[in-house]
């Protein structure tokens, strides 16, 4: 059996089932339009999602069901970890990082609201995932640390240390630069990854990394000049690199000058046509503009995503697909 | 059953003050499956206005399955059909059901909240127990803080009187006290928090006095303490299941309003729908719909008793009705209830055009005969039409499509266990003689054949022969279908017209021809041509007839053009090239797939052999199994489970194969699949 249709022949009937059971535009309507959180979580019963509802039943904690239903994402991941080897593993678990980054920066802001803004966190704490994916985040100590130099020793046996002790002087005021670093980080280990790939699979694995990452860039972007007010030489830094379609020069010309719906209408028209009337309903205020440009975003990636399911189906395509899909 | 039901169309007038009763009769009949009048192409349609129902169909739908969704949390689901009273219709307040769908909805949510604030107190629990066990001794813990817990542990002192408000003040925060003794008017307590809350836990203290002191018994406690814990962790659990029993209580208690609630809006759903059909002048209403013939009289009664027989009632046959396309006409089925299941399979693929050949009654022989020829083992058969038995007993309750499936089985299992008899096989085992010939003995090599069957390559034949027959009647019943629908051009000139079948009966005799004459000689010259080149010669003419003939409609007289035809298009210098490209494509497609699709039908013998060669590789593991030639326990074991593992995958295996043939060689031939389901709007209507 040819190497591609051995690898991945598997992953993708596994996978394939799993998008089928994802939950269709009309149900997602219905939740919305829902009277009430009961009735909303009551139409997932008997569906794929059945976990939610019975989670909430028994504790009437929507968080509690969103726990449970990111363990159940996590053991699949790990499921699939177990077909396969070699590049393939290790470019996985470079993708399941993703959930330990998250979950880290959930940590993070719960010490911060503790430590610095003297919240309690006494309820937030007990949804914090406790499961290791790859490294222990020795949750406890990090939570108990009294200052950032504590939760750097806690973090001590993870690579995350590393990536967020330049920015630590920071962690007394704010956590964003912290939390760049480790979207930096994450996005570096992934190209990285890529390059031990085979040709076809680095090439798609690159694409869909790199529209991910445009689209990363630009609603960091309008959120930077609209919302911040940062300047240029310090909001352009802070832009992931191994973007597919923006590079960071295109990035700084919109930053300095262009609206960003320019930028937008740009991308689209040059690569994405189809999309075109999505913006025709751009400009007026703020947030009904970047509401606008998140849409346009999200269904760029959809498209990129579409595509490669009905492209070669033994491919890395099909994995990375279904993460894309299961983030948004 | 071998044609569609017949169908009428009607179109009818009634005045506008009998439209309830009109509409409430039509709703009871539930027969009429609606079209738009304005489909009926006529001027006057056009100038008719519209009825606009008081509240739309869709509104009454979303309430409707808000209250589904309520009576989902006690696990029932209401039913269209026999508890659906049209007498106690009546007119629906969309703004009040929902006020009070929404007060107990405000009931519900107001019992998840509690449910939620035990969670919360739960996980700060939880906290303190994970921290627990990560403790070797409680004691060391109250006199050394140790770098790897997070628990706070102290012993002290307050008086008896400040217990209760101590308690209280602790609730917040994780927590876990116990009282150790009583001494004069003061309690010792041991008080076990998270270190993160020293701060918060310290005001407290100093709040009610606290006095720290040695507790040397502490060592032993810590099975107390989780003793502790573990008691309040159940208490709050158990009072988060009542207040979700409390949930069940709460929409069991109002289940009789619910579901009378849900019936009403049902009624008034499928009302409104009924009515969003109705056009209207300034003092009547029309509206058309077809229904069975059958139906007529019953309808036409009704219908006249509840407009006091003040209404206008037309009934046209399909054939009448120049404009209407066959295929916009509605297809019932007219199948006996036994033949469900393969009913089933006919609707998976598609819908038959009206008043042509439902392939139902068809499909069930072919499908059996296939999978009993591939499957042909009794004992393995019995087995496949109990399970299907049993399953279509104790699943009353399933959906229909499973209901079907099952029945599916059943049939499947007893044409194994027909075929089984007439081939001699039960579990792999020659236990009878066969009825036909020793299907094993052929394919190991023993002979056992009969008259002509005499080794692999005559069951090879039988398929093909069989094959032949089944392509045969699918052509045969294309004519059937082309002359009812008036195709002229198609029925002459198409590959699955009678110059197809020509060809087909041609190819085979010719293919015949060759190989008995080992292979080496084909028919002479002349008869080649009568068979097979003037057939070729005489679809030459039918590209430019396509292209000359008008584009066809459906119905009238002489020769039509095909559906598919062309529109018109301009005559260029290259179209004879179109015509003789077009002829190419048709003469391979008509060689290659006549002849890939006679060829197909070996995979039922290969099939077959496949599944005698696997009982006799069992029969051979379970004897190298067995002891000295004797079967042992093991050599069972290995019977056993050889013969589920052939029951499970050749029965999928014939199964899938059998439908395949059905529907990629049979249904190709003749099946057009652009059918109207018939859905009228009933009290048992499920959408």
């Amino acid at each position: 059996m040819p190497r591609p249709v051995k690898r991945y022949a598997f992953i993708h009937a596994k996978l394939r089932t799993r998008l089928s059971k994802m939950l269709s535009s009309d149900l997602l309507e219905q939740m919305i339009r829902a009277h009430s959180l009961q009735e909303a979580v009551q139409l997932l019963r008997g569906g794929a999602f059945d976990i939610i509802e019975s989670v909430y039943s028994r504790t009437g904690d929507l968080k509690m069901a969103e726990l449970e239903l990111l363990k159940r994402e996590i053991r699949l991941y790990t499921e699939v970890e177990s077909y396969l080897d070699d590049e393939l593993l290790r470019f996985l678990r470079a993708l399941t990082a993703r959930y330990e980054i998250e979950n880290l920066k959930n940590l993070l802001r719960l010490w911060f609201d503790r430590n610095v803004r003297g919240r309690s966190i006494q309820e937030a704490a007990g949804y914090l995932l406790r499961e290791k994916i790859h490294f222990d985040l020795n949750i406890e100590a990090v939570l108990e640390a009294r200052d950032i130099e504590t939760v750097l020793e806690a973090l001590a046996s993870t690579p995350y240390a590393q990536v967020i002790a330049p920015h630590a002087a920071s962690a007394g005021e704010t956590l964003f630069p912290l939390e760049v670093a480790l979207d930096h980080f994450y996005y570096r280990m992934l190209v990285e990854e890529t390059e031990n790939l085979e040709p076809r699979d680095r090439r798609i694995a690159r694409r869909l990394i790199g529209v991910e990452i445009d689209l990363q860039n630009i609603g960091w972007l309008v959120r930077f000049k609209d919302f911040y007010k940062l300047p240029l030489d310090e909001a352009l830094p802070l832009m992931i690199p191994f973007g597919h379609n923006l590079d960071q020069q295109t990035l700084g010309e919109a930053y300095g000058g262009q609206s960003i719906t320019a930028v937008v209408a740009g991308l689209i028209k040059k690569r994405y046509a189809a999309l075109a009337p999505l913006l025709s309903g751009a400009g007026g205020e703020q947030t009904s503009r970047l509401v606008l440009i998140e849409r346009v975003l999200s269904e760029i990636m959809m498209l990129e995503v579409r595509h490669i399911l009905t492209g070669y189906p033994f491919a890395i395509g099909i994995v990375l697909a279904y993460f894309i899909l299961k983030k948004n | 059953m071998i044609f569609t039901t017949p169908m009428k169309q009607l179109v009818a007038v009634v005045l506008e003050p009998d439209v309830d009763n009109v509409t409430r009769e039509l709703l009871r009949q539930g027969v009429m499956h609606f079209i738009g009048i304005r489909e009926i192409a006529s001027d006057w349609t056009a100038k008719l206005g519209e009825v606009a129902p008081l509240v739309s169909a869709a509104r009454i739908a979303e309430t409707r399955k808000r209250i589904e969704n309520f009576l989902r949390i006690i696990d029932r689901l209401p039913v269209s059909g026999g508890g659906l009273n049209l007498d106690k219709l009546s007119a629906v307040d969309l703004e009040e059901t929902n006020k009070a769908l929404d007060k107990l909805a405000s009931s519900l949510q107001g019992r998840r909240e509690r449910q939620k604030a035990l969670q919360q107190e739960i996980l700060k629990l939880e906290d303190i127990q994970r921290q627990l066990e990560l403790f070797g001794d409680i004691g060391t813990g109250i006199q050394a803080r140790s770098q790897y817990s997070f628990l706070t542990i102290q012993a002290g002192t307050i008086q008896q009187s400040y217990l209760e408000p101590f308690g209280e003040a602790l609730r917040d925060l994780p927590s876990v006290h116990l009282r150790y003794q009583d001494d004069n008017q003061q309690a010792t307590l041991l008080v076990i928090t998270m270190k993160r809350d020293d701060a918060a836990v310290s005001k407290i203290l100093d709040k009610f006095g606290w006095a720290d002191v040695e507790l040397p018994q502490a060592g032993g406690m810590k099975p107390e303490v989780a003793h502790e814990l573990d008691g309040k962790l159940k208490t709050l659990k158990e009072e988060q299941a009542s207040m979700a029993a409390e949930v069940t209580r709460l929409v069991t208690d109002r289940q009789a309003w619910l579901e009378e609630l849900w019936a009403n809006l049902r009624m008034n759903e499928l009302y409104t729908r009924i009515q969003s059909f109705f056009s209207k002048t300034a003092k009547t209403v029309v509206f058309s719909g077809w229904l069975p013939a059958s139906r007529q009289q019953e309808l036409e009664k009704a219908l006249r008793r509840a407009s006091q027989n003040r209404c206008y009632l037309e009934w046209h046959q399909p054939g009448e009705l120049e404009e209407v396309e066959r295929r916009s006409i509605p297809v019932k089925f007219a199948n006996p209830r036994f033949l469900a299941p393969f009913q089933m399979l006919v609707e998976n693929y598609s819908t038959p055009e009206y008043g042509t050949i439902d392939p139902t009654p068809l499909v069930a022989v072919a499908y059996l005969i296939m999978f009993g020829l591939m499957f042909g083992d009794a004992g393995h058969g019995a087995v496949l039409f109990l399970l299907g038995f049993l399953g279509t007993r104790l699943y009353r309750g399933a959906r229909e499509g499973v209901r079907n499936l099952l029945r599916l089985i059943t049939w499947c299992g007893a044409s194994a266990i027909v075929a089984g008899v007439v081939f001699g096989s039960y579990f792999g085992l020659p236990w009878f003689e066969p009825l036909w010939f020793n299907y094993h003995g052929i394919v190991m090599g023993r002979g056992g054949g009969t008259g002509f069957v005499k080794d692999i390559y005559s069951i090879l034949l039988i398929t093909i022969y069989f094959g032949i027959a089944v392509i045969g009647l699918g052509l045969f019943l294309n004519w059937i279908n082309l002359t009812v629908k008036r195709e002229w051009l198609r029925l002459f000139l198409d590959k699955g017209g009678l110059i197809g079948g020509w060809m087909y009966a041609a190819g085979i005799y010719t293919a015949f021809y060759f190989v008995s004459h080992s292979y080496k000689e084909l028919p002479p010259g002349g008869v080649l041509f009568w068979l097979l080149g003037l057939p070729s010669l005489i679809l030459l003419a039918k590209p430019p007839l396509e292209f000359f003939l008008p584009h066809g409609t459906h119905g009238g007289h002489g020769i039509q053009g095909s559906p598919g035809a062309r529109p018109a298009k301009r005559f260029t210098a290259l179209t004879p090239v179109d015509f003789l490209m077009e002829w190419i494509v048709e003469m391979l497609e008509i060689f290659s797939g006549y002849l890939a699709n006679t060829l197909s039908f070996m995979r039922v013998a290969g099939l077959g052999i496949a599944h005698v060669s696997l009982m006799v590789a069992f029969m051979q593991i379970a004897a190298m199994v067995g002891n000295g030639g004797r079967f042992t326990v093991g050599s069972y074991l290995v019977l056993i489970a050889g013969n589920v593992l052939v029951i499970a995958l050749e029965g999928l295996s014939a199964g899938i194969q059998s439908l395949r043939l059905n529907y990629y060689e049979f249904f190709s031939k003749y099946f057009s699949g652009a059918g109207t389901n018939y859905t009228p709007v009933s009290l048992r209507s499920q959408d």
